[in-house]
């Protein structure tokens, strides 16, 4: 089971407001290689992994990823307050703002809603531990374009951090994988699927 | 202090004392979340509490962490260490 901390995991200030920055980086709330899916990824990929460091592995990112989507909704928020009309009207955020309002929903930039096709759980360490290593550098290239498309610093400083765990849990998901391997047997490394636990 | 594969009589005790404990926290937090100004529920609120640290920390004394802020042992890492909530056995 979960419980809430009452805090962000990285501060989060930003000055001004911008609507269409946040038609943006929305994209990492709901988007193919956001946090909600990464979240969703890493939590449920837990129940099929044989061995506990993996599943731990998995338990401490997934819950981090859950961490972070309150980090890029507190953006989104920060960026999206005190508009006037005028100002929604004359942004790209206007075909949002129609629908949500500045309510925070998860979609991509290209206004696909959040969508469980972005995730790929297979059942199978090596396949899912592979999609997550991806799936991190997929995530870091993202937050390299939004750190291509603004210059704000108080957008950014969050932003990069975000981008640093990404490098960090692509790391630990590298450790995961080869723990999984030396479970293999060697001479049979690729061709052994380990998806079924043993019996204890 | 390594956690049991099969959780022992005294550890699925402590956890059932924990859930139950944590159930009526979790029933006065959402009662308290509507009624802020109720002084009974702010008293059996901070009485659960209590119970609920004791419970706790006998818990993860003997039977693994419950956290990440709870691996006891200053020599051995139990965090990862089975069975997991989901399986059988942890309930």
């Amino acid at each position: 089971m979960w419980t809430y901390d009452k805090k962000l995991q990285y501060p989060v200030k930003i000055k001004n407001p911008n609507p269409k920055l946040a038609s943006l980086i929305i994209s990492q709330l709901g988007g193919p290689d956001g946090e909600l899916a990464a979240s969703m990824r890493y939590l449920n990929q837990r129940y099929s992994m044989p061995y506990g460091q993996v599943t731990g592995i998995l338990t401490d990112v997934g819950t981090e990823e859950l961490a972070h989507l309150e980090m890029v909704a507190a953006i989104l928020y920060q960026l999206t307050r005190n508009l006037s009309e005028d100002e929604i009207e004359k942004s790209p955020f206007a075909t949002y703002f129609v629908d949500h309002t500045t309510g925070i929903y998860p979609i991509a930039a290209s206004g696909v809603p959040m969508d469980m096709k972005y995730v790929g759980i297979k059942g199978d360490v090596i396949a899912d531990l592979n999609e997550d290593l991806a799936a991190e550098q997929k995530a870091r290239v993202t937050y390299d374009n939004i750190l291509r498309l603004t210059d704000d610093p108080d957008v950014r400083d969050p932003i990069k951090y975000l981008r640093e765990r990404e490098i960090v849990h692509y790391q630990r998901f590298g450790d995961a994988l080869r723990i999984a391997q030396d479970h293999l047997d060697s001479k049979n490394f690729y061709a052994f699927n380990p998806s079924f636990k043993p019996k204890r | 202090m390594k956690q049991q594969h099969q959780p022992c009589r005294s550890c699925a005790e402590a956890l059932a004392l924990l859930r139950a404990l944590d159930f009526a926290i979790q029933e006065t937090v959402l009662y308290l979340d509507a009624y802020p100004e109720c002084r009974q529920a702010l008293d059996y609120y901070h009485t659960l509490l209590h119970k609920r640290e004791e419970a706790a920390a006998r818990y993860e004394d003997t039977c693994g962490p419950l956290t990440l802020y709870g691996n006891r042992s200053t020599d051995s890492w139990d965090w990862t260490r089975g069975p997991w909530p989901w399986e059988a056995e942890a309930n």
